[in-house]
Formats: C-alpha cells, sequence, structure tokens
C-alpha cells in the first residue's frame, strides 16, 4: 500500500467524533451538528435492532463515516467468522468508507473473547503471524485496512525487538495503512520512558491515513488510555507536531467511551481540537516520511 | 478455535495471559509471575519477562475483568444485589468468568452469555430455584429492544379474523415464569412464588414495552400462531370471541403484533 491509495479523501478532514449509544438520537435529530466526520464500530452495529440502531443508520446513511473495528483478534489465532466478514463487508460498503480500521492486537484465545485490546509479543514469530493474518483480513474486505498502535501496559514475554520496530515490521509487511493513535504513543511513552517525538520521528509516517486522539488517566504508578476525561495539551501538541511531521491533513478523531458527556460538551471539545487543527494547516507544511 | 493448534510461542503467551485474566490461579500471578508463567510452559526468558513486567500483566486482569463485567452488573442489578446478599456474587462471576462462555465478538452479546451460562449450568439454581427466571426478566426488555430487524410474510392484514394465524412481530416475546419476577427491586429481590406471563414488545417508534398477560390472553398468543384464532380462543374458553378480537387489534397498533394471516 503506498500513500496514493488515501489520496482525494478531502472529504475526510478535520476532527470527527466516535459516533456513541447516547448521542444517537440527538445526532439523528440535528443534521447541522457541524461534525465533518463520525467514525463508527461495526461490532456495534451490524446485527443490532431497535430504536438507536435505526438512529444509527439514519446518521450513517446520512453523514461521512469511517469504521474502526474492536475485536476482531488480528494477532490472535481464532479463525475469522466468515458470516461476519461478509456482513462487515457489506457494511463498510453500505456505509461507504474509504477505509476500515483494526487494532494492532488480540482480543480472543481458543474461542474466548476477552474484549481488551491485549498486547502481541514483540517477536520475529508475532511479526510473521500478523503480517500473514493482516494481508488475509485485507483480502476479505472491499477497502484498504488501516491498523492501529494501542497502548501497552507490558511487553508480553520476551521482546526481540521494540514496540516501534515491530509496528513498522507489521505495517510494511502486510501492507497496510496506519492508524496513528497519538494519546497511545503519549500515554505508552509515560508509562515506559520515552520521547513520543523521538519515536514518531523514526516511524513510517507515509503510511499514516489517520490519527486518533483521546484522554487518559493516572492510576498509581500506571497510565491507562481510559478514553473517559478530556484530552490534556500535550497531547494535543502531540498531534499537532505529528501533523506539522506529515505535512497533510489527515482526519483526526477524537474518542470518547467513559464518562460520555453530553453532546454539547463533546462537541465543544471537538471544536477545540479543530481550532488546534486548523492552527497547524495554516501554516506551510513541511513533507513527512521516516524522521 | 485454535485448541486443535500445536501451540507457537506466541500462541502460548497469549494462553498464558488469557488465564491470567480469567481463571481464579490469576488472583495470585503477582506473588510468583516467573512461577505463573512456567507453570503455563512458557520458556524461562517469558518466565523472567512475566516477572519484570508482573505490575503491568496484573493490570490486564483487571482491565479486562472490568470490561467483562460491567455489562453484567448494569444489566442484572437484582440477581447481583441477590447475590451480593447472600455473599455469592464473586464465586458467580469467578465460575462463569472461569467457563470461558463469551465467545462473541459483540460488546451487547456479553450479558446474554451470561444468562446462557446459568441455564446451561443451573449455577446457584438448588440455592435460588428462581434465580434463572430473576435474571431472564432483568434482561428481557434488553433483548427485545436489540432485537435484529427482520422482514415480515407480506400478505399481513391489521384487522384480525377469527379464520386468522398470528404472526407476532420478531422482536417479540411472550413469556411464562413460575415467580412474579418482574416485580422485584434490589432492595426486595426475592420473588414471590406466583405464575407470571408477560408481553415484551417493541412499540412503533422501536422503544420496549413490557405487559402483564392473564394466562389466557399468554396462551392464545402462543397458540393462535399455528391455530385459527377462533379455535385457539375456544379451546382456551374465551367465548367472548369479539372481544378477543378486540385485544388482537390493539396489539397489532402497538406493534406486539405485526398483522394477521389467513389460516390455510
Amino acid at each position: 500500500m503506498t500513500p496514493d491509495r488515501f489520496s482525494g479523501q478531502g472529504r475526510f478532514a478535520g476532527v470527527g467524533l466516535g459516533l456513541r449509544r447516547p448521542h444517537l438520537e440527538a445526532v439523528a435529530a440535528r443534521p447541522d451538528h457541524g461534525v465533518p466526520f463520525w467514525e463508527t464500530c461495526p461490532e456495534n452495529v451490524i446485527g443490532d435492532g431497535g430504536r438507536p440502531h435505526r438512529d444509527a443508520c439514519a446518521i450513517l446513511d446520512r453523514d461521512p463515516v469511517l469504521t474502526h473495528g474492536l475485536a476482531i483478534s488480528l494477532g490472535g489465532f481464532d479463525p475469522w467468522d466468515g458470516d461476519y466478514l461478509r456482513d462487515l463487508g457489506r457494511f463498510l460498503v453500505r456505509t461507504e468508507t474509504p477505509w476500515h480500521s483494526e487494532h494492532l492486537c488480540f482480543t480472543s484465545v481458543d474461542g474466548s473473547s476477552l474484549h481488551e485490546l491485549l498486547p502481541l509479543p514483540f517477536t520475529r514469530e508475532a511479526v510473521r503471524h500478523t503480517v500473514a493474518r493482516a494481508r488475509d483480513l485485507q483480502a476479505h474486505l472491499p477497502v484498504p485496512l488501516l491498523l492501529e498502535n494501542i497502548t501497552y501496559y507490558a511487553e508480553l514475554g520476551r521482546a526481540e525487538m521494540d514496540e516501534g520496530t515491530f509496528i513498522t515490521e507489521v505495517l510494511e509487511g502486510a501492507g497496510v495503512g496506519w492508524l496513528l493513535d497519538v494519546n497511545n504513543v503519549y500515554v505508552n511513552a509515560l508509562n515506559f520512558g520515552f520521547d513520543p517525538k523521538a519515536w514518531l520521528a523514526r516511524m513510517p509516517l507515509e503510511r499514516v491515513a489517520q490519527l486518533h486522539i483521546a484522554g487518559h488517566k493516572r492510576f498509581g504508578t500506571l497510565t491507562v488510555d481510559t478514553h473517559g476525561a478530556d484530552v490534556i495539551d500535550p497531547v494535543i501538541e502531540l498531534m499537532q507536531w505529528t501533523l506539522a511531521r506529515l505535512g497533510r491533513p489527515v482526519p483526526v478523531l477524537l474518542e470518547r467511551d467513559n464518562h460520555i458527556p453530553d453532546l454539547e460538551d463533546l462537541l465543544a471539545e471537538r471544536a477545540r481540537l479543530q481550532a488546534a487543527y486548523d492552527e497547524v494547516l495554516a501554516v506551510p507544511m513541511r513533507g513527512g516520511g521516516h524522521g | 478455535m485454535a485448541e486443535g493448534l500445536t501451540p507457537t510461542p506466541t500462541l502460548a503467551l497469549q494462553r498464558a495471559l488469557a488465564a491470567l485474566v480469567l481463571d481464579p490461579e490469576g488472583a495470585t500471578f503477582e506473588e510468583d509471575p516467573a512461577g505463573f508463567a512456567r507453570s503455563h510452559g512458557l520458556l524461562e526468558a517469558d518466565a523472567q519477562s512475566f516477572q519484570q513486567f508482573s505490575a503491568g500483566l496484573a493490570a490486564y486482569r483487571e482491565l479486562a475483568r472490568l470490561s467483562l463485567l460491567d455489562p453484567i452488573e448494569t444489566m442484572f442489578p437484582v440477581t447481583r444485589a441477590l447475590l451480593v446478599r447472600e455473599g455469592a456474587w464473586e464465586a458467580c462471576i469467578e465460575a462463569f468468568l472461569q467457563a470461558r462462555c463469551v465467545a462473541s465478538r459483540h460488546y451487547r452479546d456479553i450479558a446474554p452469555a451470561f444468562l446462557g451460562w446459568l441455564a446451561e449450568t443451573g449455577w446457584g439454581q438448588a440455592t435460588w430455584p428462581f434465580l434463572l427466571e430473576l435474571a431472564h426478566a432483568e434482561i428481557l426488555e434488553v433483548l427485545v429492544a436489540r432485537f435484529p430487524e427482520t422482514g415480515f410474510p407480506s400478505r399481513l392484514h391489521p384487522v384480525p379474523e377469527p379464520r386468522d394465524h398470528i404472526v407476532l412481530d420478531s422482536a417479540t416475546q411472550v413469556v411464562s415464569y413460575r415467580h412474579a419476577v418482574h416485580q422485584v427491586s434490589e432492595e426486595a429481590p426475592v420473588p414471590e412464588a406466583r405464575p407470571t406471563h408477560l408481553l415484551a414488545y417493541r412499540d412503533g417508534e422501536g422503544r420496549p414495552q413490557l405487559m402483564d398477560l392473564t394466562p389466557a390472553a399468554a396462551a392464545l398468543l402462543t397458540r393462535a400462531r399455528t391455530e385459527r384464532l377462533a379455535e385457539a380462543a375456544a379451546a382456551l374458553g374465551l367465548t367472548d370471541l369479539a372481544a378477543t378480537l378486540s385485544l388482537l387489534k390493539e396489539l397489532c397498533d402497538r406493534g406486539a403484533i405485526a398483522g394477521f394471516q389467513a389460516a390455510p
């Protein structure tokens, strides 16, 4: 995959919002919400029914949408669910999303779903396995696949490489795009003691098609990617630094999954991030790519 | 599933982390992280890594359990209140998690998986014979509210005739319990032993509604799906057919009944 595959996606720029159940009725009734695009989780829509489902479908049929999977267990060993992949493909076509993203992690083991983003070992064997899974998943999807870097709280087993090398080898080996979560980079930097900008500067930024941004919280010695608080200024500044480094106006998505505020408050948070986004785009951009 | 696979080092590590999250032994993981890793067949280098990153690995047990248990505690507040009062909630949750029966990738399926586990195992029902009914009643409206949209036969009509069958809306459920489990609360979670019949359906706005039924009405809504209305009503001793048809018309207007279809 080359960055060209993401060109011509001008309708996806600026700062969008994750579409969440508490806001469905209000958003469906309000076409003038001002949000340039939404991101939705297919697992939360496919196979659902009732009033919230009707509202979600009305929004997805009306507004620009990106799709973001939660629990396909990309790096796991359980076989794909063929029925789900078929439904997912139809859903991606229906939403007209330009790409579909999944997490670079595993979520199920031996048929048991843990509903948590669990880290993969940073090993050559795990790279080979994950590359094969990503290539196979891409072959089942009607749109390009992006993988998202996760927050992790421990290395799983003895590492043969660092996280950045692991991510790079998977993205390049599978030939897929990168959903770069800048909050996850920031949280990992806090937990493992590294400089997030130096980390990003050596990553394959030419593969970035979209950014995620969110809030986090510290519990004792561990900082957790809670998606339950406002985005703090250092993370906004890291988003701006990344956008400038990319030299392209990729879409940024604000995630909020816990302590979800009223829609008006979330719209205000989005507007604050949009202003930061516009501030970067107002100045001439440098070229992106490997630091 | 991957159980038949020869465990590669990556799969072995994933299985060890799943055991740390789901199994009771994970509660004492931090006492001997390397020993835990060795007991799961991991290599010595991986065992030392488990020792080095024990705090972060232990955090996954807490985070994943929060993720799995939040929908259960939200959807079954009365069941939880009863079992907390009886000192049995923790044992119930441990048994459920260790059974590893959450297979679906859909987060909304976690709570139904708990209900399914109660039904399959009979857990706690020797002590609390109403436990399964209680849990079912707690989740009934949610199951109805989120039932997937489906189509209907094309020739349904909205006004019932004596020769018709009933076609319920696909989301509608007619349920019968041996206990009045719909009248409990977190403060008073033990139901009265009294036969109870409920109709759960989605109204025209797609929102769930619950209605008490008489035994005869519940039986009619079941029998008249395969028998002609007049015959089912007569068999149940409902002698005022006009009143019965009027009730069914009202249930159709409310959305519980999709329509009526002439019997062949």
